[in-house]
């Protein structure tokens, strides 16, 4: 039995190891949820800020203050600093709690700081920084971070952390961004397989979405062409996220649109599902809605055996039909090909017009280095090849296998009668 | 005459797991992949083959002097006054192996846990705990380790399943890393990551006879190299080269990329409890080790009355590294590179010495 006392007496202590000297007490910290970052005018950078105020009514209010005197559920505060770190004890001079970052949700960077190549130097320091998870998102904002930060408000419920978590994985169901973690953003930073991308986020005025005008005809618009703060959209909520910054080592070279995102992440085995609007093969006024998956990880095969590397991909994407406008019977057996050839050759023609843009940006962005490594045997020999060089004159050969795997809760369609005696 | 009392199989093999794979937690990961890219999980498994080479040696050397530790054989095979040199090479090795793991812990929890702790406080807490499990016994360390290891594998186990999502088979190229020259030294070099299984040869009489050490020796290293080649090809599905070997406790960090919404996220606190358990029963095993032969060594019948004095000498010393850098690249360094000569070198020396001069039970056959 004594033994028994000093074994459990024993694991106590030990347990203790886990926190006990570094104890503090929840309410004595400040939980940052967003991070943001910008060029500063007094100093190097500009550090902002955005934490819950954990007050009575938390979200619900939904107004956000200014500087560190929030009345509201969450609260933000900007500084110019000469670093993140001396940022954060400059703020906590001025806040009354200890900032925390261990719940950091996003770190968002402006589109200026991220096209002069600044964030390398920013990311670094960060990754090494304990108290921010690797697991964080990372976003490039159009615009100032600060008033990103500013105009981010939780619209639904109350926590502003889980509606990060939430914005982050939504990439997930529609293919309009990537999801792009810290980890994955300082690993591509650094990797001689390829480059990193960043989520596209933005402020959008609302201005694109018109209350009075013309209404749109028979044009067709896929929908993903938009860039991010373009959506022609309204309502409280004024952020988004859409789209692709591209970078080329830690200089953003470019961006995509949601379409081209979408591919991005088909080749990238990242798509999972995603809602297409594509014309009717028969009647081009009029729009086909499909639900479409991928079916496995993209089958990419490189051949470095000429001067220039050859990239050999092949993926298969599977979809349900959401909607037929025109009634036509595409259910039938002998409508259907019909409909999978020009998804098809929708999604090749889409995807080969983005390497085509990559390649000019020099820039691979689909990490098809990892598998132009396979033919290598050691690191040297693969890095003295160095890839990413070699990515701009790779001949590609794209391969869509394309299938319709159900028809939604209808198998066949019946067209509508047309009106009788109505002009 | 010191008694260490008698334990099985399982206990023994529980207790040479432990505490060979609980370096894993640390920075070898990141040595590796530096020294030979992703490949450290194949590797790692040609240092287990020298490891099992090196222990055949300890498995003869204990054939031929049944119911003797390995002191008391270095005492026969080169007279008391080079076998009491021999002892106290190893004893302080011992000692200097739960030093280097002592501030390795000490280093590794400021920088991811306890930041403001203090280096004396976390070494203090665990000499504390080192000191109380020395003086309950070595029969006790091998329950504890046997009572211990069902939750710890568990723990361990779940946090790579839960990896899962982070692995990219990809990152395993290209796949000789930095040549197949320096996989096959590093391999060679680093079998002393395996050396601990020489506890089976200073506690050689808990044991119950070589057959049984034999067991105990081959099991222990194989299961422990199949959880660190595991381990190591976790960390190399999650980081690729360039990134892994930037990271201070791979292992770790591995965990804390673990999310998988709101409600799975953050069980680095399951990694946390298998990382300082694992290396607690290890270090205490092997500062055990030393004790036991500081004792045999100096003709020291009873161990108690020491434990306290060798707490104030691991404690002093494991407070005087410099920073984690020189634990890291320093103390480590030098027990992998040249943990093989005290380890397995020595007992293949004592066994030509006793082969030659015709000693030990073999020599009537």
């Amino acid at each position: 039995m004594r033994k028994v006392i000093i074994m459990l007496i024993l694991c106590t202590f030990l347990l203790s190891l886990t926190s006990c000297f570094d104890s503090i007490e929840m309410d004595d910290l400040l939980y940052v949820i967003a991070i943001g970052v910008d060029k500063g005018i007094s100093d190097k950078w500009r550090l902002t800020i955005q934490f819950p105020t954990m007050q009575e009514g938390g979200g619900q209010m939904q107004s956000v203050s200014g500087g560190s005197s929030g009345s509201s559920g969450h609260s933000y505060a900007s500084i110019d600093a000469p670093s993140f770190f001396t940022g954060i004890d400059m703020l906590n001079a001025s806040l009354p709690r200890k900032l925390d970052f261990t719940h950091a949700q996003i770190i968002v960077f402006s589109e200026e700081l991220a096209e002069g190549g600044l964030i390398g130097e920013y990311i670094a320091p960060i990754a090494r920084f304990g108290d921010i998870r690797r697991s964080s998102h990372v976003f490039v904002v159009k615009g100032k971070a600060m008033d990103f930060i500013k105009e981010n408000k939780p619209l639904i419920g109350t926590t502003l952390s889980k509606n990060f978590q939430v914005l982050a994985h939504a990439s997930e169901n529609t293919g309009f961004f990537p999801h792009v973690t810290l980890e994955n953003f300082y690993e591509d930073l650094k990797s001689p397989y390829g480059q990193t991308i960043a989520a596209m986020a933005s402020v959008n005025d609302l201005k694109s979405f018109a209350g009075e005008g013309e209404p749109w005809g028979t044009e067709f618009k896929t929908g993903g062409s938009y860039f991010a703060g373009q959506l022609p959209r309204t309502g409280k909520n004024k952020i988004e996220v859409w789209g692709t910054a591209l970078f080329n080592g830690d200089k953003m070279v470019d961006k995509l649109n949601g379409d081209e995102t979408r591919f991005l992440l088909m080749i990238r085995g990242e798509f999972r599902q995603g809602r297409y609007t594509m014309k009717d093969p028969k009647r081009p006024e009029v729009i086909i809605a499909l639900d479409v998956r991928i079916s496995k990880k993209p089958e990419i095969e490189i051949d470095i055996k000429d001067e220039n590397p050859e990239i050999r991909l092949k993926f298969q994407l599977d979809a349900d039909i959401l909607s037929v406008q025109s009634m036509i019977d595409y259910e039938n057996p002998e409508l259907l090909p019909l409909l999978e050839e020009n998804f098809k050759k929708t999604v090749e023609e889409g995807i080969m017009a983005l390497i085509k843009k990559c390649q000019d940006l020099n820039t691979d962005v689909f990490y098809f280095g990892e598998n132009a490594a396979k033919n290598f045997f050691t690191i040297d020999e693969y890095e003295s090849y160095n890839w990413n060089s070699r990515f701009k004159e790779a001949r590609v050969i794209v391969d869509v296998d394309f299938a319709i795997r159900r028809t939604g809760t209808q198998i066949k369609s019946y067209p509508i009668k047309d009106p009788i005696g109505v002009e | 005459m010191i008694k260490e009392g008698k334990f099985g199989v399982q206990e023994a093999i529980c207790l040479t797991w432990i505490t060979i794979v609980s370096k894993v937690f640390f920075s070898s990961p990141a040595v590796l992949a530096r020294l030979i890219g992703s490949t450290g999980w194949y590797a790692t498994l040609i240092s287990a083959a020298v490891a099992l080479l090196g222990f055949s040696f300890i498995y003869l050397l204990l054939k031929r002097f049944p119911d003797k530790g390995i002191v008391e054989i270095f005492d026969i095979a080169f007279g008391r006054v080079i076998g009491f040199i021999i002892s106290c090479i190893l004893g302080l090795y011992m000692l200097f192996i739960t030093v280097a793991r002592t501030s390795e812990l000490s280093g590794f929890l400021r920088v991811y846990v306890a930041p403001q702790s203090p280096n004396w406080f976390i070494i203090g807490i665990f000499v504390v705990c080192i000191y109380t499990l020395s003086i309950l016994g070595l029969e006790s360390i091998a329950r504890l380790s046997k009572l211990l290891i069902y939750p710890l594998l568990l723990g361990f186990l779940t946090v790579l399943l839960l990896g899962v999502q982070n692995y990219d088979f990809n990152n395993l190229f290209p796949a000789f890393g930095y040549g197949l020259d320096k996989i096959a030294y590093n391999g060679i070099l680093r079998s002393s990551v395996y050396g601990e299984v020489i506890i089976l040869a200073i506690f050689a009489k808990s044991f119950q006879g070589a057959r049984f050490i034999k067991k105990e020796g081959i099991i222990g290293i194989s299961l422990s190299a199949a959880i660190i080649s595991l381990s190591l090809l976790c960390c190399s599905l999650t980081f690729p080269y360039y990134i892994e070997q930037e990271i201070t406790s791979p292992m770790y960090e591995l965990s804390t990329l673990i999310d998988y919404g709101r409600f799975v996220q953050r069980v680095e606190a399951i990694f946390l409890y298998v990382w300082i358990m694992s290396n607690f029963i290890s270090a205490t095993v092997v500062f055990y080790s030393f004790m036991s032969i500081f004792c045999y060594t100096f003709r020291i019948p009873d161990k108690k009355p020491i434990i306290i004095g060798s707490c104030i000498i691991l404690y002093t010393v494991s407070l005087m590294h410099k920073n984690i850098i020189s634990i890291i690249l320093g103390y480590i360094s030098i027990i992998r590179n040249f943990g093989s000569l005290p380890l397995f070198v020595l007992p293949l020396i004592t066994l030509i010495a006793v082969m030659i001069r015709k000693k030990g039970e073999n020599t009537n056959a």
